[in-house]
């Protein structure tokens, strides 16, 4: 059972982390709270499922997908998120209707029917006991590279400096010399490139529908303040301790797995009642 | 897209090609969803059906059936179904109301129906609650209600649990297993609650007073929209369970459906998967959902009454899918015609008490209204089917050899032409072959 | 006598010299009258229910808009008004009139359950924090099935009238009294201190100015409106069930809100009065394409409108009297109250 759980929770933990990341960094930067992003993970997911009906190969689909998920998303923030940038609440809006819009051209294009997509590791192997499909663990594999890729892109790149400045205060960095609207802007495709990288790994193990976007964005907004945000390893711990905390009601109180979301949103909140700026997060007075 | 253009021509050119008398039906449904598309199609079938044979006779005048597409966009919450229902009644001055899907929306549906005393036909929505406590304490505000298909929650349930004692006895009979061990996975609803009690009260009883004889390891509930049950049913491998009984109705169906052939867990899963009655499932499972045992209305080449074939044939033709249930909708107007028929008038009370004495043969079974307005279940009445995923396609395993009541009536055995056995999924059968535990 | 002649000169001196106050008299008289043109009940039914969100999507205005506090799970206080109500009517049969009120009460409460922990949160902490609580709550829904009626919902709701007018003159009422008094709180001490607040938070702990009660007071105002909404909204659609609770329930009054414009009281009053019939006719109209356009024209709206369509309406026909701040008719060359000279 401990094994269950183990095996589980770092599968589930995978993914929330890279949407995480992904949103914890598009915030950071660019300020941006992007309720859209897990809707671009699954336009990720469609285009998986259009390249691999066509007859591409699974590394050139999700070439193709990240591409143009990348080339779709600059182009909705530079048209309409970037103008209003500095307001809070429209940014808000303004990004939730970018979600809708995305949903509806897919449900227009490929209709309402759950899509599925052939694994690209089928078959499954034994961890530990654990019966745990090679798509799953291949996700995990892909998750912990495309974290580690950002951490080295971050902490040692001359880009990953400015980022991080530009992420601690965008005037100062604009002053140090920092083109800090072409950083946002790298920084916004690197966002978007983590989510279309889960959409292509949980394609072939989730339903694919235009619905998909919000439990994962419920999940993602919960993870990133959990951890505090503008941290990117609290978003990366948010979302193992949210993932574990599904795992674990699924095996402990299994007549209650429906209970999964609330109890992990549950445990957000009691965080927040010690610490109101999450576990990683600067300080209120800091923040401002 | 195609589709829906193809349908709005249709019904212009159905409302156009016969001025004169019409009557209106508005078909509800979810109309961006399959189960939406399919009451419509099945509505299509019936109206042309009706009018090719020159419209109903209404006491010497003939009426063609004009039918009125009604999107209640029931997925998703909101008070539009309810505003659909009452813009079509008001706006677009319909007649009748066939269709509808979900409880919640239903709910609230049918209420608009009764406050402008319009007859609503249920074909898709299954929660006792519809009827029972309307039709029975407030007679005359619910007389309006009726449901097609599918039978109430209860029955659905009494099926599943025939369906799960056909497959607890097979794996006594080629496996040897004496006591098979039982999982419960049901969807967090409302409609699942009483199903789920029941089948946990009854797993380990004996069976000869009236249980599985079989024994319970574990109930999990993963909400209906769960996009991941590999936590689950990893836990019901733990558990050493042989079967699984389901009770989906929403999307976790197909989750369910293909990690579980993906992962192959040793189990047999059996009980309720509403997505896996549709055409799609072994395509939206990536073909994992094969061997998947659900209660269904419709399966290939199972003839319930001499109507079913040609129906399913017929919408295969038109449509290039084999029905939902939600389908029903073409029995359901097609009761409807044949009680206006035989009240010879339109005025809605008539109407209604021709329909209460309704004995009409569907593509789904004999259909009689109980005092509930609910269609009889039973033998020799509407019964549902018992349907496997085989070779690629939807077939009935049940009835084949039923004996509703052995003792009262012993000779009577139920089965329909067509069926075939059920089948333990054959890496469950490796897996179990020979332990005999 | 003179009292209506008094009447006539304030409407005179504060209504009509301002464009926006003439439009805002002849929306209400409209409203009031329109019963009497047609009384076709799916029209009413747009009207009642676009009467209704404006509640709702006032009470997030006051609280987000004013205080600050932006709240992305007010759908809580939607469904604890509409769960209250229909729980009360259904388990001891109490009558709308009553259970209404308590519904709204018992959202105060949550307003404020909600409140004190989000007191030391700040700004998008304080967002996704809301967040949680409705969907929390639809998991309790959902554990007690036979108390709450579970998935389905509980639909045993009493009407508020009897007939389709008398519901509309009832929900069209309470709604121009419940805007009216929020605008009226907006725009008194209370609103200034939530300005205040929301400005900077800091500075008006300062001036000494009780930041825990006014925080406290702003969730309880807007819990208490959201839940008379919610309440009446269950007695109208007859139904209590868990998309009450929904996400999307609690992103609604925000697009209403920011696409009316924020901070006004009338700004989402505007929003759903022109979103929700548009929503609705679409239905009808290209029901296929119906969120797509939705989604396009909010955000096509906010791209060149960024503080919403009556801000930016209100700037084009009316100018802000640079000395006074007294707001002006655009066509007016003189301050109305200071006599200063306007730009023009």
């Amino acid at each position: 059972m401990v094994a269950d759980i183990l095996v589980n929770g770092l599968v589930r933990s995978g993914v929330y982390a890279m949407l995480a990341v992904g949103f914890g960094l598009v915030f950071g930067v660019g300020r941006v709270l992007n309720l859209a992003h897990t809707a671009f993970y699954m336009v990720a997911s469609y285009g998986i499922f259009h390249f691999v009906a066509t007859g591409l190969g699974t590394p050139l689909a999700v070439f193709l997908t990240s591409l143009g998920v990348i080339a779709v998303g600059l182009a909705l923030y530079k048209f309409f998120i970037e103008p209003v940038r500095e307001m809070e609440a429209t940014v808000l809006i303004a990004t939730l209707a970018v979600a809708i819009l995305l949903q509806e051209l897919l449900l227009v294009f490929f209709g309402s029917e759950i899509r599925h997509v052939p694994a690209a590791f089928p078959g499954y192997s034994r961890i530990a006991g654990v019966r745990l499909g090679n798509q799953e663990m291949a996700t995990l594999v892909l998750a912990a590279i495309s974290l580690l890729g950002t951490w080295l892109v971050l902490s040692r790149t001359r880009l990953g400096l400015a980022i991080r400045a530009a992420a601690q205060d965008r005037e100062v960095a604009n002053l140090m010399g920092i083109n800090v609207n072409r950083v946002t802007t790298i920084v916004m495709a690197l966002g978007f490139l983590l989510a279309s990288l889960a959409g292509a790994a949980v394609a072939p193990l989730l339903p694919v529908e235009p619905r998909m976007w919000m439990h994962p964005l419920v999940i993602v907004l919960a993870a990133v303040v959990l951890g505090g945000l503008g941290s990117l390893k609290g978003s990366v711990i948010g979302a193992v301790i949210l993932a574990f905390a599904e795992v674990l009601v699924v095996f402990l109180v299994p007549g209650g797995s429906y209970l999964r979301t609330a109890i992990a949103l549950l445990i957000m909140v009691c965080v927040f009642l010690v610490r109101p700026e999450g576990l990683f997060g600067a300080g209120a007075t800091e923040e401002r | 897209m195609r589709s829906l253009f193809a349908c709005l021509v249709l019904t212009v050119a159905l409302g156009i090609g016969t001025c004169g008398q019409v009557i209106r039906i508005g078909v509800v449904g979810p109309m961006a969803y399959i189960q939406g598309e399919h009451h419509w199609y099945g509505a299509i079938l019936a109206a042309e059906e009706i009018n090719a044979a020159g419209g109903i006779d209404v006491d010497g005048t003939k009426y063609t059936i004009e039918l009125v597409r009604i999107d209640s966009n029931e997925m998703q919450p909101g008070p539009e179904a309810v505003g659909a229902v009452e813009r079509a009644i008001t706006a677009l001055k319909v007649d009748f109301l066939v269709g509808g899907f979900r409880t919640e929306a239903m709910l609230a549906m049918t209420e608009v129906a009764a406050d402008y005393k319009k007859i609503f036909l249920i074909a898709g929505a299954a929660d006792d609650a519809l009827l029972k406590g309307r039709v029975d304490k407030n007679y005359d505000r619910y007389k309006y209600l009726f449901r097609v298909t599918p039978v109430r929650s209860t029955y659905l349930a009494q099926v599943s649990f025939i369906l799960l004692r056909e497959v607890v006895e097979t794996f006594r009979r080629e496996l040897g297993i004496e006591q098979p061990k039982i999982a419960i996975v049901a969807e967090q609803a409302a409609w699942a609650n009483m199903i789920v009690t029941l089948v946990a009260l009854q797993a380990g009883a004996p069976v000869d007073k009236g249980g599985f004889g079989g024994q319970h390891v574990g109930t999990w509930r993963p909400s209906a929209l769960a996009t991941s049950v590999a936590a689950e049913l990893s836990a019901v491998e733990r558990a050493g369970a042989h079967i699984v009984f389901t009770v989906f109705s929403g999307p976790v169906g197909v989750v369910f459906g293909r990690d579980w052939g993906r992962l192959q867990i040793p189990v047999a899963t059996v009980g309720i998967n509403v997505e896996a009655q549709a055409q799609g499932w072994l395509e939206a499972t990536g073909g994992f959902g094969a061997y998947t045992a659900t209660v269904g209305i419709y399966a290939e080449g199972v003839a319930v009454t001499e109507k079913t074939i040609p129906f399913v044939n017929g919408f295969r033709t038109k449509f290039g899918e084999i029905p939902l249930y939600t389908a029903g909708t073409y029995d359901a107007i097609h009761i409807l015609a044949d009680a206006i028929r035989r009240a010879g008038s339109l005025e809605t009370d008539a109407v209604i008490q021709a329909l209460e004495v309704t004995d009409y043969v569907a593509t789904l079974g004999r259909v009689a209204f109980d005092e509930l307005h609910d269609p009889i279940w039973g033998p020799e009445h509407l019964t549902g089917l018992g349907v496997q995923w085989q070779e690629g396609a939807p077939r009935a395993f049940w009835p084949r050899e039923w004996r509703p009541d052995p003792t009262a009536q012993p000779d009577l055995v139920i089965g329909y032409p067509g069926t075939v056995p059920y089948q333990i999924p054959p890496w469950v059968v490796d897996h179990w072959r020979g332990t005999g535990k | 006598m003179y009292h209506l002649r008094s009447l006539i000169r304030q409407v005179r001196a504060e209504v009509l010299v301002l464009p926006s106050r003439v439009i805002a008299l002849v929306f209400v008289i409209g409203l009031l009258l329109f019963p009497l043109l047609t009384q076709d009940p799916y029209l009413l039914r747009m009207l009642i229910l676009a009467s209704l969100f404006s509640i709702y999507a006032a009470s997030w205005d006051l609280l987000a808009g004013y205080a600050g506090q932006i709240s992305l799970g007010h759908a809580l206080f939607f469904g604890v008004g509409a769960y209250t109500t229909a729980l009360l009517g259904l388990h001891l049969g109490l009558h709308p009139y009553l259970t209404v009120p308590l519904g709204a009460v018992v959202a105060t409460l949550a307003g404020l359950f909600v409140g004190v922990p989000c007191l030391r949160l700040r700004r998008h902490y304080l967002a996704l924090a809301t967040l949680a609580f409705p969907l929390m709550l639809t998991g309790i829904v959902f554990m007690f099935p036979n108390f709450s009626g579970g998935e389905g919902g509980i639909w045993r709701i009493g009407r508020l009238a009897s007939t389709r007018v008398g519901e509309y003159y009832l929900i069209v009422g309470v709604m121009l009294v419940a805007v009216f008094s929020l605008w009226r709180i907006a725009g008194s001490r209370v609103g200034l201190i939530f300005h205040a607040i929301r400005e900077d938070e800091v500075a008006a702990r300062a001036l000494g100015i009780n930041i825990v009660r006014y925080k406290l007071l702003a969730f309880a105002i807007s819990g208490f409106t959201a839940g008379v909404a919610g309440a009446l909204y269950a007695h109208f659609a007859r139904i209590a069930g868990p998309s009450n609770l929904d996400l999307f329930m609690s992103f609604q009054p925000v697009i209403w809100t920011i696409f009316g414009g924020a901070a006004t009281i009338y700004g989402p009053v505007t929003g759903v009065f022109v979103l929700y019939p548009l929503l609705d006719s679409l239905h009808v109209l290209l029901p296929q394409y119906r969120m797509l356009l939705f989604a396009l024209l909010i955000l096509f709206i906010l791209r060149f409108m960024p503080q919403g369509v009556t801000t930016w309406i209100r700037d084009a026909i009316e100018t802000s009297c640079p000395s006074c701040r007294v707001r002006n008719a655009a066509t007016r060359r003189a301050c109305r109250a200071c006599g200063t000279p306007l730009r023009n």
